[in-house]
Protein backbone atom coordinates (compact mmCIF):
# COMPACT_ATOMS: atom_id res chain seq x y z
CA UNK A 1 0.00 0.00 0.00
CA UNK A 2 2.84 2.52 -1.12
CA UNK A 3 -0.46 5.05 -2.52
CA UNK A 4 -1.75 5.18 0.95
CA UNK A 5 -2.03 9.50 1.29
CA UNK A 6 -0.65 11.28 4.19
CA UNK A 7 -1.81 14.13 5.93
CA UNK A 8 0.21 16.83 7.91
CA UNK A 9 -1.22 17.75 11.04
CA UNK A 10 0.29 21.15 12.29
CA UNK A 11 -0.59 21.57 15.89
CA UNK A 12 -0.93 19.35 18.31
CA UNK A 13 -3.80 20.97 20.76
CA UNK A 14 -7.14 19.44 20.73
CA UNK A 15 -8.37 20.36 17.10
CA UNK A 16 -5.07 18.83 15.93
CA UNK A 17 -4.59 15.58 18.19
CA UNK A 18 -8.22 15.38 17.35
CA UNK A 19 -7.92 15.64 13.50
CA UNK A 20 -5.03 13.17 13.59
CA UNK A 21 -6.92 10.36 15.39
CA UNK A 22 -9.54 10.81 13.05
CA UNK A 23 -7.95 10.86 9.65
CA UNK A 24 -5.42 7.76 11.29
CA UNK A 25 -8.47 5.66 12.42
CA UNK A 26 -9.70 6.16 8.66
CA UNK A 27 -6.83 4.37 7.39
CA UNK A 28 -4.49 7.37 5.81
CA UNK A 29 -1.72 8.19 7.41
CA UNK A 30 -0.64 11.14 9.43
CA UNK A 31 1.81 13.26 10.33
CA UNK A 32 1.28 14.98 13.56
CA UNK A 33 3.70 17.95 14.18
CA UNK A 34 4.10 20.44 17.07
CA UNK A 35 7.12 22.82 17.93
CA UNK A 36 6.99 21.94 21.68
CA UNK A 37 8.33 18.44 23.35
CA UNK A 38 4.54 16.88 24.03
CA UNK A 39 1.44 16.59 23.25
CA UNK A 40 -1.57 18.92 24.06
CA UNK A 41 -0.92 22.53 22.71
CA UNK A 42 -2.14 25.58 24.91
CA UNK A 43 -4.43 22.95 26.70
CA UNK A 44 -1.58 21.30 28.83
CA UNK A 45 -1.57 24.74 30.41
CA UNK A 46 -4.61 24.67 31.79
CA UNK A 47 -6.65 24.18 35.17
CA UNK A 48 -9.51 22.77 34.87
CA UNK A 49 -12.32 23.25 32.61
CA UNK A 50 -15.87 24.54 32.24
CA UNK A 51 -18.62 23.84 32.16
CA UNK A 52 -17.86 20.52 33.97
CA UNK A 53 -14.97 21.21 36.00
CA UNK A 54 -13.03 18.17 34.33
CA UNK A 55 -9.32 17.99 34.77
CA UNK A 56 -7.71 18.96 30.64
CA UNK A 57 -4.97 16.54 31.84
CA UNK A 58 -7.47 13.37 31.30
CA UNK A 59 -8.37 14.86 27.87
CA UNK A 60 -4.86 14.98 26.87
CA UNK A 61 -4.40 11.34 28.26
CA UNK A 62 -6.79 10.34 26.46
CA UNK A 63 -6.59 11.35 23.04
CA UNK A 64 -2.28 10.88 23.67
CA UNK A 65 -3.78 7.22 23.99
CA UNK A 66 -5.58 6.92 20.87
CA UNK A 67 -3.11 8.21 18.88
CA UNK A 68 -0.43 5.95 20.25
CA UNK A 69 -2.59 3.36 19.40
CA UNK A 70 -3.04 4.22 15.94
CA UNK A 71 0.11 3.02 13.95
CA UNK A 72 -0.59 5.08 11.25
CA UNK A 73 0.62 8.33 13.17
CA UNK A 74 3.57 9.75 13.56
CA UNK A 75 4.04 11.89 16.17
CA UNK A 76 6.86 14.65 15.43
CA UNK A 77 7.45 16.99 18.11
CA UNK A 78 9.72 19.78 18.61
CA UNK A 79 8.90 20.09 15.24
CA UNK A 80 8.22 23.06 12.95
CA UNK A 81 7.61 23.91 9.25
CA UNK A 82 9.93 25.61 7.44
CA UNK A 83 9.37 25.76 4.01
CA UNK A 84 6.57 24.54 1.73
CA UNK A 85 5.95 24.06 -1.81
CA UNK A 86 3.13 22.79 -4.45
CA UNK A 87 3.94 19.52 -5.35
CA UNK A 88 1.27 17.81 -7.54
CA UNK A 89 -1.57 16.64 -5.52
CA UNK A 90 0.25 18.14 -2.43
CA UNK A 91 2.63 19.58 -0.90
CA UNK A 92 6.22 18.99 -0.28
CA UNK A 93 7.13 20.56 3.08
CA UNK A 94 10.34 21.11 4.91
CA UNK A 95 9.93 20.47 8.37
CA UNK A 96 12.75 21.14 11.00
CA UNK A 97 13.62 19.70 13.99
CA UNK A 98 16.61 20.04 16.32
CA UNK A 99 18.53 22.07 13.35
CA UNK A 100 17.34 19.31 11.11
CA UNK A 101 15.70 19.39 8.18
CA UNK A 102 13.67 16.82 6.34
CA UNK A 103 11.45 16.55 3.65
CA UNK A 104 8.18 14.97 3.67
CA UNK A 105 5.18 14.86 0.67
CA UNK A 106 1.58 15.81 2.25
CA UNK A 107 -1.35 14.95 0.05
CA UNK A 108 -3.21 17.26 2.57
CA UNK A 109 -2.50 19.57 5.83
CA UNK A 110 -4.68 20.70 8.38
CA UNK A 111 -3.21 23.82 10.21
CA UNK A 112 -4.15 23.44 13.95
CA UNK A 113 -1.56 26.33 15.17
CA UNK A 114 -3.62 27.81 18.12
CA UNK A 115 -3.33 30.93 19.68
CA UNK A 116 -1.72 33.50 21.70
CA UNK A 117 -2.73 36.56 24.33
CA UNK A 118 -2.79 39.66 23.29
CA UNK A 119 -0.01 41.62 24.72
CA UNK A 120 -1.41 43.33 28.09
CA UNK A 121 1.38 45.59 28.69
CA UNK A 122 0.26 48.29 26.29
CA UNK A 123 -2.18 49.16 28.69
CA UNK A 124 0.21 51.38 31.27
CA UNK A 125 -3.31 51.85 33.39
CA UNK A 126 -3.45 48.17 34.78
CA UNK A 127 0.45 48.02 35.15
CA UNK A 128 1.12 44.37 33.31
CA UNK A 129 4.51 43.91 33.05
CA UNK A 130 5.41 46.97 35.56
CA UNK A 131 3.16 45.11 38.98
CA UNK A 132 4.60 41.44 40.39
CA UNK A 133 0.80 40.73 41.08
CA UNK A 134 -0.61 41.79 37.90
CA UNK A 135 -0.70 38.55 35.79
CA UNK A 136 -2.58 37.47 32.11
CA UNK A 137 -4.68 34.34 32.26
CA UNK A 138 -2.29 32.08 31.19
CA UNK A 139 0.03 32.78 33.86
CA UNK A 140 -2.43 32.70 36.30
CA UNK A 141 -3.65 29.10 35.44
CA UNK A 142 -0.17 28.41 36.06
CA UNK A 143 -0.13 29.46 39.46
CA UNK A 144 -3.99 27.61 40.20
CA UNK A 145 -2.31 24.52 38.72
CA UNK A 146 0.94 25.06 41.79
CA UNK A 147 -1.93 25.61 44.09
CA UNK A 148 -4.29 23.00 43.25
CA UNK A 149 -0.93 20.63 43.73
CA UNK A 150 0.19 22.18 46.54
CA UNK A 151 -3.54 22.36 48.21
CA UNK A 152 -3.34 22.67 52.17
CA UNK A 153 0.25 24.32 52.14
CA UNK A 154 -0.13 27.65 50.01
CA UNK A 155 -1.66 30.75 51.98
CA UNK A 156 -4.76 32.08 50.61
CA UNK A 157 -4.05 34.71 47.47
CA UNK A 158 -6.55 36.79 49.67
CA UNK A 159 -8.57 39.25 47.26
CA UNK A 160 -8.24 38.45 43.82
CA UNK A 161 -10.03 40.71 40.81
CA UNK A 162 -10.25 39.79 37.51
CA UNK A 163 -10.44 41.79 34.40
CA UNK A 164 -12.21 40.82 31.32
CA UNK A 165 -12.19 42.39 27.57
CA UNK A 166 -8.67 43.21 28.26
CA UNK A 167 -7.58 44.26 24.07
CA UNK A 168 -11.30 42.87 23.34
CA UNK A 169 -13.80 44.76 22.82
CA UNK A 170 -11.54 47.85 22.60
CA UNK A 171 -10.92 49.83 18.73
CA UNK A 172 -8.50 52.28 20.08
CA UNK A 173 -5.32 49.66 21.63
CA UNK A 174 -7.02 46.45 21.27
CA UNK A 175 -9.37 44.68 18.76
CA UNK A 176 -12.94 44.93 17.92
CA UNK A 177 -13.82 41.75 18.21
CA UNK A 178 -15.24 39.70 21.80
CA UNK A 179 -12.60 36.86 22.34
CA UNK A 180 -15.58 34.72 23.22
CA UNK A 181 -14.02 32.08 25.85
CA UNK A 182 -12.61 34.84 28.34
CA UNK A 183 -16.44 34.93 30.26
CA UNK A 184 -16.08 31.44 30.54
CA UNK A 185 -12.46 30.92 31.61
CA UNK A 186 -12.66 33.61 34.21
CA UNK A 187 -15.73 32.31 35.90
CA UNK A 188 -13.55 29.24 36.11
CA UNK A 189 -10.49 30.50 37.34
CA UNK A 190 -12.96 32.67 39.94
CA UNK A 191 -14.82 29.92 40.87
CA UNK A 192 -11.37 27.88 41.29
CA UNK A 193 -9.75 30.41 43.82
CA UNK A 194 -12.73 30.29 45.63
CA UNK A 195 -13.10 26.69 45.57
CA UNK A 196 -9.27 26.14 46.89
CA UNK A 197 -9.48 29.55 49.12
CA UNK A 198 -13.11 29.48 50.53
CA UNK A 199 -11.82 32.77 52.50
CA UNK A 200 -10.14 34.59 49.76
CA UNK A 201 -12.22 37.09 47.77
CA UNK A 202 -13.00 37.20 43.84
CA UNK A 203 -14.31 39.94 41.99
CA UNK A 204 -14.83 39.83 38.46
CA UNK A 205 -15.07 42.99 36.59
CA UNK A 206 -16.88 42.80 33.14
CA UNK A 207 -19.31 44.79 30.60
CA UNK A 208 -21.56 42.07 30.07
CA UNK A 209 -20.97 38.09 30.31
CA UNK A 210 -21.37 36.41 27.29
CA UNK A 211 -22.15 32.52 28.52
CA UNK A 212 -23.38 31.34 24.84
CA UNK A 213 -23.24 27.59 25.26
CA UNK A 214 -24.15 24.29 26.61
CA UNK A 215 -24.62 24.40 30.29
CA UNK A 216 -22.24 27.85 30.10
CA UNK A 217 -24.92 30.01 31.82
CA UNK A 218 -25.18 27.70 34.50
CA UNK A 219 -21.87 27.34 35.20
CA UNK A 220 -21.30 31.08 35.23
CA UNK A 221 -24.51 31.42 37.82
CA UNK A 222 -23.47 28.80 39.40
CA UNK A 223 -19.95 30.33 40.07
CA UNK A 224 -21.94 33.61 41.14
CA UNK A 225 -24.33 31.91 43.61
CA UNK A 226 -22.57 28.92 45.05
CA UNK A 227 -19.18 30.11 45.06
CA UNK A 228 -19.85 33.33 45.70
CA UNK A 229 -17.40 35.28 43.15
CA UNK A 230 -18.65 38.98 43.24
CA UNK A 231 -19.37 40.41 39.81
CA UNK A 232 -18.85 44.33 38.89
CA UNK A 233 -19.98 45.29 35.89
CA UNK A 234 -18.09 47.76 34.37
CA UNK A 235 -14.63 47.49 33.14
CA UNK A 236 -11.36 48.97 35.29
CA UNK A 237 -10.09 52.54 34.74
CA UNK A 238 -6.66 51.97 36.98
CA UNK A 239 -4.62 49.91 38.70
CA UNK A 240 -2.29 51.65 41.78
CA UNK A 241 0.20 50.69 44.07
CA UNK A 242 -1.02 51.28 47.48
CA UNK A 243 0.90 49.93 50.81
CA UNK A 244 2.19 46.83 48.68
CA UNK A 245 -1.51 45.91 47.45
CA UNK A 246 -3.40 46.87 44.27
CA UNK A 247 -6.07 49.42 44.14
CA UNK A 248 -8.50 49.12 41.89
CA UNK A 249 -10.96 52.30 40.84
CA UNK A 250 -13.33 51.30 38.33
CA UNK A 251 -17.22 52.23 38.05
CA UNK A 252 -20.28 50.04 38.98
CA UNK A 253 -22.35 50.78 36.25
CA UNK A 254 -25.26 49.37 37.07
CA UNK A 255 -25.80 51.87 39.69
CA UNK A 256 -23.43 54.62 38.22
CA UNK A 257 -21.36 54.81 41.07
CA UNK A 258 -17.52 54.75 41.47
CA UNK A 259 -15.92 51.63 43.20
CA UNK A 260 -12.58 50.94 44.97
CA UNK A 261 -11.16 48.02 45.87
CA UNK A 262 -7.54 46.89 46.90
CA UNK A 263 -6.61 43.83 45.82
CA UNK A 264 -4.02 41.58 46.47
CA UNK A 265 -3.51 39.90 42.74
CA UNK A 266 -5.10 40.89 39.24
CA UNK A 267 -5.66 38.67 36.20
CA UNK A 268 -6.14 40.10 33.22
CA UNK A 269 -8.01 38.17 30.62
CA UNK A 270 -6.21 39.25 27.63
CA UNK A 271 -7.47 39.05 23.95
CA UNK A 272 -7.10 35.85 21.75
CA UNK A 273 -4.99 36.57 18.77
CA UNK A 274 -3.46 34.40 16.19
CA UNK A 275 0.26 33.56 17.36
CA UNK A 276 2.99 34.59 14.96
CA UNK A 277 3.14 31.03 13.72
CA UNK A 278 0.17 31.02 12.04
CA UNK A 279 1.03 33.78 10.19
CA UNK A 280 4.32 32.34 8.74
CA UNK A 281 2.18 28.80 7.83
CA UNK A 282 -0.27 31.00 6.17
CA UNK A 283 2.39 32.49 3.97
CA UNK A 284 4.23 28.96 3.81
CA UNK A 285 0.83 27.95 2.05
CA UNK A 286 -0.58 30.88 0.75
CA UNK A 287 -3.72 30.54 2.03
CA UNK A 288 -5.60 33.71 3.01
CA UNK A 289 -5.80 35.14 6.70
CA UNK A 290 -8.07 37.87 7.89
CA UNK A 291 -6.85 41.70 9.48
CA UNK A 292 -6.47 39.97 12.69
CA UNK A 293 -4.08 37.13 11.15
CA UNK A 294 -6.91 34.56 12.05
CA UNK A 295 -6.96 32.00 9.20
CA UNK A 296 -9.86 33.24 6.91
CA UNK A 297 -13.19 30.85 5.98
CA UNK A 298 -15.50 30.60 3.68
CA UNK A 299 -19.16 30.37 4.20
CA UNK A 300 -19.16 27.17 1.93
CA UNK A 301 -16.60 24.85 3.17
CA UNK A 302 -15.84 26.67 6.87
CA UNK A 303 -13.32 24.36 7.92
CA UNK A 304 -11.08 24.90 4.32
CA UNK A 305 -8.16 27.56 4.13
CA UNK A 306 -7.28 26.23 0.58
CA UNK A 307 -6.04 24.20 -2.09
CA UNK A 308 -5.48 20.45 -0.14
CA UNK A 309 -5.08 23.08 2.87
CA UNK A 310 -7.65 22.75 6.17
CA UNK A 311 -7.99 24.29 9.67
CA UNK A 312 -9.38 23.97 13.11
CA UNK A 313 -9.26 25.44 16.36
CA UNK A 314 -8.29 28.95 17.69
CA UNK A 315 -5.67 29.72 14.68
CA UNK A 316 -9.44 30.51 12.79
CA UNK A 317 -10.85 32.86 16.14
CA UNK A 318 -11.02 32.29 19.61
CA UNK A 319 -12.60 28.83 20.74
CA UNK A 320 -13.11 26.57 23.72
CA UNK A 321 -11.71 22.85 23.75
CA UNK A 322 -15.15 21.40 23.08
CA UNK A 323 -15.40 23.70 19.66
CA UNK A 324 -11.58 23.27 18.60
CA UNK A 325 -12.17 19.25 18.98
CA UNK A 326 -15.34 19.45 17.00
CA UNK A 327 -13.53 21.63 14.47
CA UNK A 328 -10.58 19.10 14.33
CA UNK A 329 -13.28 16.81 13.60
CA UNK A 330 -14.90 18.04 10.81
CA UNK A 331 -11.37 19.25 8.81
CA UNK A 332 -10.52 15.30 9.30
CA UNK A 333 -13.85 14.40 8.27
CA UNK A 334 -12.80 17.15 4.86
CA UNK A 335 -9.90 15.23 4.64
CA UNK A 336 -11.16 11.88 4.44
CA UNK A 337 -13.63 12.96 1.75
CA UNK A 338 -10.68 14.39 -0.32
CA UNK A 339 -8.66 11.08 0.19
CA UNK A 340 -11.51 9.10 -0.45
CA UNK A 341 -12.02 10.52 -3.91
CA UNK A 342 -11.10 7.99 -6.76
CA UNK A 343 -8.01 9.64 -7.68
CA UNK A 344 -7.95 12.14 -5.12
CA UNK A 345 -9.24 14.43 -7.06
CA UNK A 346 -11.00 17.26 -5.19
CA UNK A 347 -14.45 16.96 -6.78
CA UNK A 348 -15.52 20.67 -7.19
CA UNK A 349 -11.95 21.86 -7.69
CA UNK B 1 -28.34 67.99 48.20
CA UNK B 2 -31.56 66.79 48.37
CA UNK B 3 -33.31 66.13 45.01
CA UNK B 4 -36.47 67.20 44.76
CA UNK B 5 -38.38 64.27 46.62
CA UNK B 6 -36.19 66.05 49.25
CA UNK B 7 -33.96 62.75 49.66
CA UNK B 8 -30.18 63.03 50.62
CA UNK B 9 -28.50 61.38 47.08
CA UNK B 10 -25.10 62.69 47.29
CA UNK B 11 -24.06 59.83 49.10
CA UNK B 12 -24.59 58.22 46.19
CA UNK B 13 -22.05 59.04 44.38
CA UNK B 14 -18.96 58.89 47.35
CA UNK B 15 -17.13 55.87 45.73
CA UNK B 16 -18.04 52.88 47.30
CA UNK B 17 -15.68 50.66 49.00
CA UNK B 18 -15.97 47.29 47.40
CA UNK B 19 -13.84 45.04 49.79
CA UNK B 20 -15.52 47.18 52.56
CA UNK B 21 -19.53 45.87 52.39
CA UNK B 22 -20.07 42.39 53.80
CA UNK B 23 -22.92 40.32 53.36
CA UNK B 24 -24.61 41.06 56.24
CA UNK B 25 -27.73 42.64 54.83
CA UNK B 26 -27.89 39.61 52.09
CA UNK B 27 -27.79 37.68 54.59
CA UNK B 28 -30.37 39.14 56.38
CA UNK B 29 -32.74 39.48 53.56
CA UNK B 30 -32.15 35.77 52.22
CA UNK B 31 -33.47 35.05 55.98
CA UNK B 32 -36.29 37.23 56.57
CA UNK B 33 -37.72 37.17 52.92
CA UNK B 34 -36.37 33.65 51.85
CA UNK B 35 -34.56 35.69 48.68
CA UNK B 36 -31.29 34.84 47.52
CA UNK B 37 -29.99 38.49 45.86
CA UNK B 38 -26.89 36.94 44.18
CA UNK B 39 -29.51 35.42 41.93
CA UNK B 40 -30.46 38.38 40.31
CA UNK B 41 -29.21 39.19 37.02
CA UNK B 42 -29.46 42.54 36.88
CA UNK B 43 -31.95 42.72 33.70
CA UNK B 44 -34.28 45.22 35.22
CA UNK B 45 -37.71 43.78 33.76
CA UNK B 46 -38.81 44.37 37.66
CA UNK B 47 -37.78 48.19 36.75
CA UNK B 48 -38.98 48.30 33.12
CA UNK B 49 -42.49 46.81 34.35
CA UNK B 50 -43.25 48.67 37.32
CA UNK B 51 -46.32 50.55 37.99
CA UNK B 52 -45.40 52.95 39.99
CA UNK B 53 -41.37 53.79 38.90
CA UNK B 54 -42.27 57.30 37.32
CA UNK B 55 -42.94 58.31 41.32
CA UNK B 56 -39.87 56.28 42.78
CA UNK B 57 -36.61 57.74 43.57
CA UNK B 58 -34.95 54.53 43.52
CA UNK B 59 -35.85 51.16 40.90
CA UNK B 60 -36.49 48.07 41.89
CA UNK B 61 -33.34 46.87 40.18
CA UNK B 62 -31.74 49.42 41.85
CA UNK B 63 -33.20 47.83 45.57
CA UNK B 64 -31.57 44.41 44.98
CA UNK B 65 -28.48 45.89 44.11
CA UNK B 66 -28.44 48.10 46.74
CA UNK B 67 -29.33 45.24 48.98
CA UNK B 68 -26.15 42.96 47.03
CA UNK B 69 -23.67 46.20 48.42
CA UNK B 70 -25.02 46.63 51.49
CA UNK B 71 -26.02 49.67 51.94
CA UNK B 72 -29.28 49.69 54.34
CA UNK B 73 -29.10 53.48 54.85
CA UNK B 74 -30.67 54.62 51.14
CA UNK B 75 -32.71 51.49 51.49
CA UNK B 76 -34.58 52.60 54.51
CA UNK B 77 -34.93 56.21 53.68
CA UNK B 78 -36.06 55.90 49.91
CA UNK B 79 -39.33 57.49 48.44
CA UNK B 80 -39.98 54.44 46.82
CA UNK B 81 -40.78 52.41 49.98
CA UNK B 82 -44.16 54.33 50.37
CA UNK B 83 -44.56 54.55 46.80
CA UNK B 84 -44.45 51.37 46.07
CA UNK B 85 -48.11 49.65 46.12
CA UNK B 86 -46.74 46.26 46.49
CA UNK B 87 -48.66 45.31 42.92
CA UNK B 88 -46.09 42.74 43.07
CA UNK B 89 -45.82 42.79 39.46
CA UNK B 90 -41.79 42.96 40.00
CA UNK B 91 -41.97 39.89 41.67
CA UNK B 92 -44.20 38.04 39.44
CA UNK B 93 -42.29 38.87 36.15
CA UNK B 94 -38.67 38.71 37.25
CA UNK B 95 -36.50 35.87 35.75
CA UNK B 96 -34.89 34.78 38.81
CA UNK B 97 -38.06 34.46 40.96
CA UNK B 98 -37.28 37.13 43.01
CA UNK B 99 -40.04 38.46 45.26
CA UNK B 100 -39.04 42.36 45.38
CA UNK B 101 -42.30 43.18 47.13
CA UNK B 102 -41.73 40.96 49.76
CA UNK B 103 -38.51 42.30 49.85
CA UNK B 104 -39.89 45.91 49.91
CA UNK B 105 -42.68 44.59 52.75
CA UNK B 106 -39.90 43.94 54.96
CA UNK B 107 -37.75 47.08 54.52
CA UNK B 108 -40.86 49.18 55.22
CA UNK B 109 -41.46 47.36 58.20
CA UNK B 110 -37.94 47.84 59.39
CA UNK B 111 -38.07 51.76 58.31
CA UNK B 112 -41.11 51.78 60.42
CA UNK B 113 -39.82 50.16 63.47
CA UNK B 114 -36.75 52.28 63.37
CA UNK B 115 -38.22 55.38 62.92
CA UNK B 116 -38.08 56.22 59.90
CA UNK B 117 -40.40 58.87 58.72
CA UNK B 118 -41.71 58.95 54.90
CA UNK B 119 -41.01 62.04 53.12
CA UNK B 120 -43.60 61.81 50.57
CA UNK B 121 -46.88 63.99 51.72
CA UNK B 122 -48.88 62.69 54.64
CA UNK B 123 -47.91 58.93 53.48
CA UNK B 124 -48.04 57.69 57.81
CA UNK B 125 -51.47 59.16 58.07
CA UNK B 126 -52.63 57.49 54.96
CA UNK B 127 -51.52 54.02 56.11
CA UNK B 128 -52.62 54.60 59.51
CA UNK B 129 -56.25 55.47 58.25
CA UNK B 130 -56.53 52.74 56.00
CA UNK B 131 -55.40 50.49 58.87
CA UNK B 132 -57.84 51.53 61.05
CA UNK B 133 -60.65 51.20 58.47
CA UNK B 134 -59.02 47.31 58.27
CA UNK B 135 -59.47 46.63 61.31
CA UNK B 136 -62.40 47.77 62.49
CA UNK B 137 -64.70 46.55 59.14
CA UNK B 138 -61.79 43.77 57.41
CA UNK B 139 -62.36 45.90 54.42
CA UNK B 140 -61.09 49.42 52.97
CA UNK B 141 -63.56 51.71 52.55
CA UNK B 142 -62.38 54.01 49.54
CA UNK B 143 -64.88 56.80 49.67
CA UNK B 144 -65.19 57.30 53.58
CA UNK B 145 -61.08 56.76 53.31
CA UNK B 146 -60.57 59.78 50.99
CA UNK B 147 -63.13 61.87 52.56
CA UNK B 148 -61.38 61.22 56.41
CA UNK B 149 -57.79 61.67 54.95
CA UNK B 150 -59.11 65.17 52.51
CA UNK B 151 -60.17 65.86 56.20
CA UNK B 152 -57.30 65.26 58.45
CA UNK B 153 -55.06 67.18 56.09
CA UNK B 154 -57.25 70.04 55.36
CA UNK B 155 -57.79 69.59 51.97
CA UNK B 156 -61.19 69.57 51.69
CA UNK B 157 -62.76 69.72 48.50
CA UNK B 158 -59.36 68.19 46.91
CA UNK B 159 -60.97 64.88 45.58
CA UNK B 160 -64.58 66.43 44.98
CA UNK B 161 -65.46 66.48 41.66
CA UNK B 162 -63.20 62.99 41.32
CA UNK B 163 -65.52 61.46 44.09
CA UNK B 164 -68.45 62.85 42.64
CA UNK B 165 -67.99 60.90 39.78
CA UNK B 166 -66.80 57.56 40.83
CA UNK B 167 -70.03 57.50 43.33
CA UNK B 168 -72.33 58.40 40.14
CA UNK B 169 -70.56 55.23 38.63
CA UNK B 170 -71.00 53.47 41.69
CA UNK B 171 -67.33 53.06 41.49
CA UNK B 172 -67.43 54.27 45.18
CA UNK B 173 -70.16 53.72 48.14
CA UNK B 174 -71.11 55.96 50.97
CA UNK B 175 -71.24 53.23 53.43
CA UNK B 176 -68.51 50.29 53.89
CA UNK B 177 -69.73 47.13 53.99
CA UNK B 178 -67.97 44.92 56.93
CA UNK B 179 -66.94 41.47 56.62
CA UNK B 180 -68.44 38.28 58.45
CA UNK B 181 -66.33 37.08 60.78
CA UNK B 182 -64.69 39.59 62.28
CA UNK B 183 -63.75 38.17 65.43
CA UNK B 184 -60.94 36.11 62.89
CA UNK B 185 -59.72 39.51 61.95
CA UNK B 186 -59.29 40.60 65.56
CA UNK B 187 -56.94 37.98 66.48
CA UNK B 188 -55.09 38.83 63.47
CA UNK B 189 -54.43 42.33 64.69
CA UNK B 190 -53.83 40.96 68.32
CA UNK B 191 -51.72 38.33 67.21
CA UNK B 192 -49.09 40.49 65.15
CA UNK B 193 -49.63 43.32 67.78
CA UNK B 194 -48.19 40.77 70.38
CA UNK B 195 -45.39 39.56 67.37
CA UNK B 196 -43.78 43.04 66.81
CA UNK B 197 -43.95 43.68 70.88
CA UNK B 198 -41.87 40.34 71.49
CA UNK B 199 -39.28 41.49 68.62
Amino acid sequence: MSTVKTALVIGAGPAGMEAAVKIGGAGYRVILADRADSLGGTLRQLCSSFPRWEDPADLIAYKTEQINKCPLITIKTKTTVVAAEKNGNGYLVTLGSDGLTSEIQADAVIIATGFELFDASVYGEYGYGSFDNVVNSLEFEALLKEWQENQGKTASPGTVAFFKCVGSRDRAKGLPYCSRICCMYTAKQAGLVKELFPDSKCYVFYMDYRAAGREYEEFVRSVIEQRHVRYVRGRPAKVLPEDGRLLIRAEDTLMGMPVEIAADMVVLAAAIVPGPGTRQIARLFQIKSDEYGFIDYNRNEPAKAGDRVFFAGACGFAVETLGAIQQGAAAAAEVIALFNQPNGEEKNA
Amino acid sequence: MPDASGIETQAFFKTIKLDAIDDSLPQEIKTACGVDVETCLECGKCSGGCSNVRIFDITPRQVVKLIKTGQEKPLLAMDALWACVSCQLCGDRCPAGIDIARIMDYLREKAYQKGIKATRYQVQLFHELMLGFIKKTGRVAEGQLIIRFNLKTGRYFKDADLGRRLFLKGKIKPFSSKIKNREDLRRIFQESIEREEDQ
